[in-house]
């Protein structure tokens, strides 16, 4: 055990920095991705405040801050207000173990990756739990469908992962990170497209994006699990969802695209740039595909995912085996 | 560009003094200690407030969360005995996995959120209470008894690196870790049971 004022004093610097970090994230990426859904409808989308609509999701924040949150009459007042503070809180956590550059991290730990898949696990508690709060049968099919959906997707998403772990011999983003350093041919992307390919549709059904939002559903359940929510419960939910999908974009550029390694120049710049480029993808593919329908979502996981992530284990573990 | 490269990491690598300084500026001993007291109560609270909460909460879904918080209170323990992989692990399975599917389990069987589940008599709930509180005992009791000597020893535990753990569930701990397989093939079996059984009646 070290604890140094120095410890201390970066562990804060660093979650203030997280704090603005997911805050900015949320205002940029709602107004993006509004703008990609005008680009991909042929209209223009959010253009009336400040230039380009770029002062939209500020109004809007402002605008959410100040209203009434409506509780429902026969809700659990306790669990319903407190489920989306669980949504956003472990998020501040698993930001700090996420190497964004050679030596900027918030707090290294030899066990991240592990402890980033701990900790995502309390937001499906937060949903349900939301879900459940609000008395309503909208919400309650909601928060079913997002159980049902995160455990099955979880395990494919663990499986390929741990066919990195296995590659690098570690669950140290750092160690994985550096495994990748050289040429663009050593990123993992290369090494393990399958697992890639996994990741990827994981992260859909993880992050509960379109073609994977089920437990949102508007077409079918109004608002799915936060159907009841208003004001600042409504905004700590959907900035939890921006939130995990930066999440994963971070994931898939540390783990996949080399983190902090690029063609030329390494730093954190990398990072964050590809982070931004998967996260457009995401935005992309949201407004591209028509949602699935739920057992549709659950044959893709169970019939072709679970055994292809099976088969990319085995092969990795006899590869290193025999190499 | 090779010149740059060299002025960047440079630049990285170098540390000014003060913030050397800053380094070497400890918590002392006594102080680490009283935090390392200060989070077992803490963790210690949570425990018993969550299982107070999952037993006596008269509606399913908060008993479900009380047990939520001791799992996370446990969890917190874990991290204390320097152990942060079991830690890590008992979030991922328990909370992440078991408790949520408990909450499936729960919403699939009732959905009401007015509660009154716990409708037992006194002396069943008595009974339930003692029956409890003996497994704990006998499951505990042995391990402590067995420990005794080892629990004043001075300073933190050491970290078992993740190696030996592994090397040890596959050669000494075999047969245990075999055993909680069956358990676990047992409980699939009777789930698919009982869903063969409702899917038949179904048809008729």
């Amino acid at each position: 055990m070290d604890i140094s004022l120095l410890n201390v004093i970066k562990l804060l610097l660093a979650l203030l920095a997280i704090i603005v970090l997911l805050v900015l994230n949320s205002v940029v990426m709602v107004w993006l991705e509004r703008k990609a859904a005008g680009f991909v409808q042929r209209r223009p989308g959010p253009y009336v405040v400040g230039p380009h609509g770029l002062l939209q999701t500020v109004a809007d924040s402002v605008k959410l801050l100040a209203k009434q949150i409506v509780l429902p009459g026969s809700s659990d007042r306790l669990l319903f207000l407190s489920a989306p503070v669980l949504a956003m809180f472990p998020m501040f956590l698993i930001f700090l173990v996420i190497p964004y550059g050679p030596w900027l991290t918030g707090l290294e730990v030899n066990l991240g990756l592990l402890l980033i898949l701990a900790f995502t696990g309390l937001e499906t508690l937060a949903v349900i739990a939301g879900g459940w709060a609000s008395n309503n049968k909208y919400s309650l099919i909601g928060a079913a469908r997002c159980v049902s959906q995160s455990v099955a997707y979880e395990i494919p998403l663990i499986l390929a992962l741990l066919a990195l772990a296995f590659m690098c011999g570690s669950l140290d983003l750092t160690v994985i990170t550096e495994a990748q350093s050289g040429w663009v041919w050593r990123w993992n992307i290369f090494r393990q497209p399958l697992a890639f390919f996994i990741f990827v549709i994981t992260c859909f059904g993880e992050t509960n994006r379109a073609p994977f939002d089920l437990p949102e559903g508007e077409s079918e359940l109004t608002g799915g699990y936060h159907t009841e929510y208003s004001g600042m419960g409504f905004a700590l939910f959907f900035m939890a969802e921006y939130t995990s999908m930066m999440l994963v974009s971070f994931l898939a550029a540390v783990l996949f695209f080399g983190g902090s390694n690029g063609p030329f120049i390494n730093g954190f710049w990398w990072t964050f740039l590809k982070m931004g480029l998967f996260m457009t993808f995401m935005i992309w593919v949201r407004w591209t595909f028509p949602r699935v329908r739920f057992d549709q979502l659950l044959n893709i996981n169970w019939k072709w995912l679970l055994p292809l992530g099976l088969l990319n284990l085995w092969v990795t573990a006899v590869v290193l085996k025999l190499f | 560009m090779n010149g740059l490269v060299t002025v960047l990491s440079a630049g990285a690598s170098r540390t000014p003094p003060f913030i050397e300084e800053l380094g070497r500026m400890m918590l002392p001993a006594p102080g680490q200690e009283i935090l390392a007291y200060l989070a077992f109560a803490f963790y210690a609270g949570l425990i018993a407030a969550g299982g107070l909460a999952a037993v006596l909460a008269r509606n399913l879904v908060r008993a479900m969360l009380g047990l939520v918080v001791t799992f996370l209170g446990v969890a917190g323990m874990y991290l204390l005995m320097a152990s942060p992989f079991m830690a890590f692990m008992q979030l991922l399975i328990y909370i992440g996995a078991i408790s949520v599917l408990i909450f499936f389990a729960i919403m699939l069987v009732r959905n009401t959120s007015s509660g009154e589940e716990m409708n037992l008599p006194g002396l069943c709930q008595a009974g339930g209470a003692l029956v409890s509180a003996a497994a704990a005992a006998a499951l505990c009791g042995p391990v402590i008894a067995l420990n005794a000597g080892r629990l004043n020893q001075p300073g933190p535990p050491g970290e078992t690196p993740l190696a030996e753990l592994g090397e040890g569930l596959l050669s000494y701990y075999v047969a245990p870790l075999e055993l909680i397989s069956i358990v676990l093939l047992v409980a699939m079996a009777g789930g698919v049971l009982l869903a063969w059984d409702q899917r038949y009646r179904g048809r008729q």
